[in-house]
């Protein structure tokens, strides 16, 4: 058992977490992004058919005017063939009966020659009897379901449709999905996109300074007050992140709406009350910004808190001897020994700001008329909410796409900013 | 002697197999979607439906012992459909749901569901007696998909009191349906009236017309208010007639401009929306037939006093009063055991039994699927059921059951909200949601 063994043998969980919970995801997303997946689809796969609707859409599917007639007027025939296994399996009565009254007559659907069957001097009776005694005439392949195309073209050639028409009405009958590209290039199309790219561009650079900022601030004024009394700033304003997010942004728009806090407030001073989150853009975007402000100015707060506590106490003394006043302190001893702490407060901030929705789903949805719809968010309800029910899987991937290249790209940009090599460095002290 | 016990035992191992064969147990599991505990005969409707198919069973010698397993407890839509549409590709979907018959097309498409016509003899009552026109709402592709559950309609409502201190008799209220119906009250009248009882200060301002909050179908109706079509029925293609978009979020537009309706309207929240048109706060509004149970959860207790209903009125020459129904539908979902789709059929189709129906309609104040429902006491009994079903029903239509329905009502709504909270024109608004709607909905599209 050599020792580079057992490293695997260590690391082997952390491994199968990340390739199931990080790259699988990201694999499957690219997976589907190139795919036409919906709910209509289906995701396991498909089958063969050709319904009255799609009946309509054949001729601009290429499909030849005579094969369309084909098909639109097969039905229900009684045949010989039929008649036989009508006696065979039911009733040799009715089938005689059909024979001599009946014979070549054709239905356009089966509910038709369900109702002849039920009125026979011999009727077929029961319900579940008459529906297969009428599927023995069925010369039709339309509103049928094969599972494999074979089956399918078997069924096709014996209506006898033109043999030239035949791989056309395969695809047109495939009921799964399809590799395509076509997401891509819808995403370059709709107006829509360059919106939701600013929105999240504009989203996470406010967000972002918000939290940095604020987070800064709380960490160096906590500094600055006595033990305990800072602490129990900081649990106040840890609170955002630890609140579950339906109950915080509740709260939010409680605080927001126009019975809410606000409105109540002002309406002391006779403002008439007001729907302060939504208002208009304008009044979304700096609730918004608040919601994922404070909850990430208060992640900011502790890891600049631990920052300021590592710097030697001895420089402030020294500095407070020169007659330096407490901004002097802040601006040339503290501020540039925080350089690495802010630096990844920005990228981890940056990365999961831009995927993150989940707290503009729950305050605004992306509204007013779209104006706070962010990328991560148009994915989602693109994917997983549409009011027609035909979920877009494959759209929806291909937005979260788009995030996973600029979170690589990102990132790799912050790994040389931060010259991760020297921060791995073995420490000089001990060599 | 030893051979005659072994045969004695054998014959009776072998009545007892036999008599166990005989005996079918059959589960049942029904999920329902968007339904609170005013809709509990979706699911008690079929428990009932599998005690008189036992007992049919009896009577022909055979012993079937059916489970019926309900669910309702949903957070929303999006969970119901996606357990639904998961469970489905999974293998675990529940026998029966009751669900949009907008879900129709996609989940036959993708195979989740089994069409009932394949089971149940359509031309057999009582489901022979549903409204023909529900009837081809629950199928697609001439198929008969599902049945039926329940009927709604969305009407517009007018606060009485609102309208007698704006100088409406209480004749001319009376009249109002009518006049609805008939074309001559239009919604330019609306903005009007509604203005009129802000200027007056019978209402506040942003509360003279009192739009949904979120999308939904109400919003194609004004879309037809204004000479839209859904979809073409020669071609079965979804219909932008530009024309009819524009004015119709030009009426928005102008309501806001008027101070008649809020600029920042959607989004509201639903519980304080029906608090404050159940109690007058609006003068006009628009909802659907459910509402009149909510109103009375929200304190008002004397709807026909205080409340008038009608169409959705007409917004020109080109459009005419009209109102959406968006049924229910019960569908049963692709089981391993076929057995399973057929029973599942069967339930549905006793379900839907005029009784059993009426329970549902008058509980949850919504409206018959079937013809002989007029003729039940219960029904017959409820003024709200009666009136509403012969005010609204007969000029009803449904959206249509289009694979790409989703994406043209999105695109219509956001246009609409666009246009509304002022970040484009209507024509912008209309020329962004062309282009959308040409992207995504392609081929299946005719614009006018």
């Amino acid at each position: 058992m050599t020792s580079r063994a057992l490293g695997i043998g260590f690391l082997a969980p952390a491994l199968i977490a990340v390739f199931i919970f990080f790259l699988l995801p990201v694999l499957l997303t690219v997976v589907f992004a190139f795919t036409n997946m919906s709910t209509s689809t289906g995701i396991m796969g498909g089958d063969y058919r050709i319904n009255t609707d799609q009946l309509r859409g054949l001729p601009e599917a290429g499909i030849s005017a005579p094969s369309v007639e084909k098909l639109e007027s097969a039905g229900f025939q009684i045949t010989e063939a039929g008649l036989t296994a009508l006696a065979d399996q039911f009733s040799e009565d009715a089938a005689d009966e059909l024979r001599d009254d009946h014979m070549d007559a054709t239905f356009g659907s089966r509910r038709e020659l369900e109702r002849l069957l039920k009125d026979l001097d011999d009727p077929i009776r029961r319900t579940r009897d008459r529906k297969a005694a009428a599927d023995l005439f069925a010369v039709t392949i339309v509103g049928e379901r094969y599972s494999t195309e074979d089956e399918f073209r078997v069924a096709l050639s014996a209506t006898g449709i033109d043999s030239a028409d035949h791989d056309a009405l395969t695809r047109e009958a495939f009921t799964g999905w399809g590799w395509t590209t076509d997401n891509f290039k819808l995403l370059l199309e709709l107006p829509s996109t360059l919106r939701f790219a600013l929105n999240t561009a504009f989203y996470v650079v406010c967000t972002l300074a918000f939290n940095i900022l604020f987070g800064l601030f709380l960490a160096i004024s906590t500094f600055y007050l006595p033990g305990k009394l800072a602490n129990t700033f900081r649990a106040i304003w840890f609170l955002p992140r630890i609140l579950p997010p339906v109950l915080y942004v509740l709260m939010w728009n409680w605080f927001t709406w126009d019975t809410g806090f606000i409105s109540t407030v002002t309406g002391w001073f006779g403002v008439p009350p007001q729907n302060w989150m939504m208002q208009t853009t304008g009044h979304a975007w700096t609730v918004v910004v608040l919601i994922n402000g404070f909850v990430g100015a208060s992640l900011g707060m502790i890891l600049f808190s631990s920052a300021i506590k590592a710097i030697p106490t001895s420089m402030l003394y020294a500095s407070e001897v020169d007659g330096a006043n407490r901004w002097q302190q802040v601006r040339h001893i503290i501020l540039p020994q925080m350089r690495w702490p802010i630096l990844f407060m920005t990228s981890y901030q940056t990365l999961s700001l831009l995927t993150s929705f989940e707290y503009i789903l729950l305050a605004t949805d992306g509204g007013p008329g779209r104006g706070t719809e962010v990328w991560a968010l148009a994915a989602f309800h693109t994917a997983l909410n549409n009011y027609g029910g035909n979920l877009q899987y494959g759209l929806g991937a291909a937005y979260a796409l788009v995030l996973v290249f600029i979170g690589i790209a990102l990132s790799a940009l912050y790994l040389r900013l931060f010259n991760f090599k020297d921060l791995l460095a073995k420490p000089r002290i001990e060599q | 002697m030893k051979t005659i016990t072994h045969s004695i035992a054998l014959a009776g191992a072998m009545a007892v197999t036999a008599g166990l064969a005989s005996a079918e147990d059959i589960n049942i599991t029904v999920w329902a979607g968007g339904s609170n505990d005013g809709d509990s005969y979706r699911i008690e409707a079929i428990e009932i439906a599998a005690d008189i198919l036992e007992r049919e069973a009896a009577i022909l010698g055979e012993e079937l012992n059916i489970t019926v397993d309900g669910r309702r407890d949903f957070t929303g839509w999006d969970e119901f459909k996606q357990g639904v549409t998961l469970g489905a590709e999974a293998g675990t979907a529940p026998s029966i749901v009751v669900t949009s018959h907008l879900d129709i097309t996609s989940w036959s498409q993708a195979g989740y569901i089994v069409a009932v016509e394949d089971y149940v003899d359509l031309d057999a009552w009582p489901l022979s007696n549903v409204y023909p026109n529900l009837m081809e709402i629950a199928a697609s592709g001439g198929t008969q998909w599902g049945v039926p559950q329940d009927a709604e309609s969305r009407p517009f409502f007018f606060w009485r009191d609102t309208l007698t201190q704006i100088g409406y008799s209480e004749d001319d209220i009376d009249a109002l349906p009518g006049k609805v119906a008939s074309g001559e009250y239009t919604l330019a009248n609306v903005l009007e009236d509604a203005k009129k009882a802000v200027d007056m200060g019978v209402v506040e301002e942003g509360y003279g017309f009192y739009p949904r909050v979120s999308n939904g179908p109400d919003y194609a109706q004004f879309y037809q208010s204004f000479g839209g079509e859904l979809m073409d029925a020669d071609t079965g293609k979804l219909v932008l007639d530009k024309a009819a978009m524009t004015e119709f979020y030009q009426f928005f537009v102008d309501a806001v401009a008027a101070g008649v309706t809020r600029k920042n309207h959607i989004g509201t929240e639903w519980d304080q929306w029906y608090n404050e048109v159940a109690n007058g706060r609006a003068a006009f509004w628009h909802g659907g037939t459910w509402h009149f149970g909510r109103y009375k959860r929200e304190g008002n207790d004397d709807f026909w006093n205080t409340i008038q209903f009608s169409l959705i009125p007409s917004g020109n020459d080109a459009g005419r009063a009209n109102t959406i129904t968006h049924p229910l539908v019960y569908l049963v979902m692709n089981q391993e055991d076929e057995r399973i789709e057929e029973v599942a059929s069967q339930l549905i189709a006793i379900a839907t039994e005029p009784r059993l129906n009426t329970l549902h309609a008058i509980k949850s104040n919504h409206l018959a699927v079937a013809q002989a429902q007029e003729g039940v006491d219960l029904y017959r009994g409820n003024r709200w059921a009666s009136e509403a079903t012969e005010v609204l029903l007969g000029s009803a239509n449904a959206q249509p059951n289009h694979l790409q329905y989703g994406a043209f009502s999105e695109a219509m709504f956001r246009g609409l909200e666009a246009a509304w909270t002022g970040v484009q024109t209507p024509e912008e608004a209309v020329a962004e949601v062309e282009t959308q709607m040409r992207a995504t909905i392609g081929d299946d599209l005719i614009v006018r």
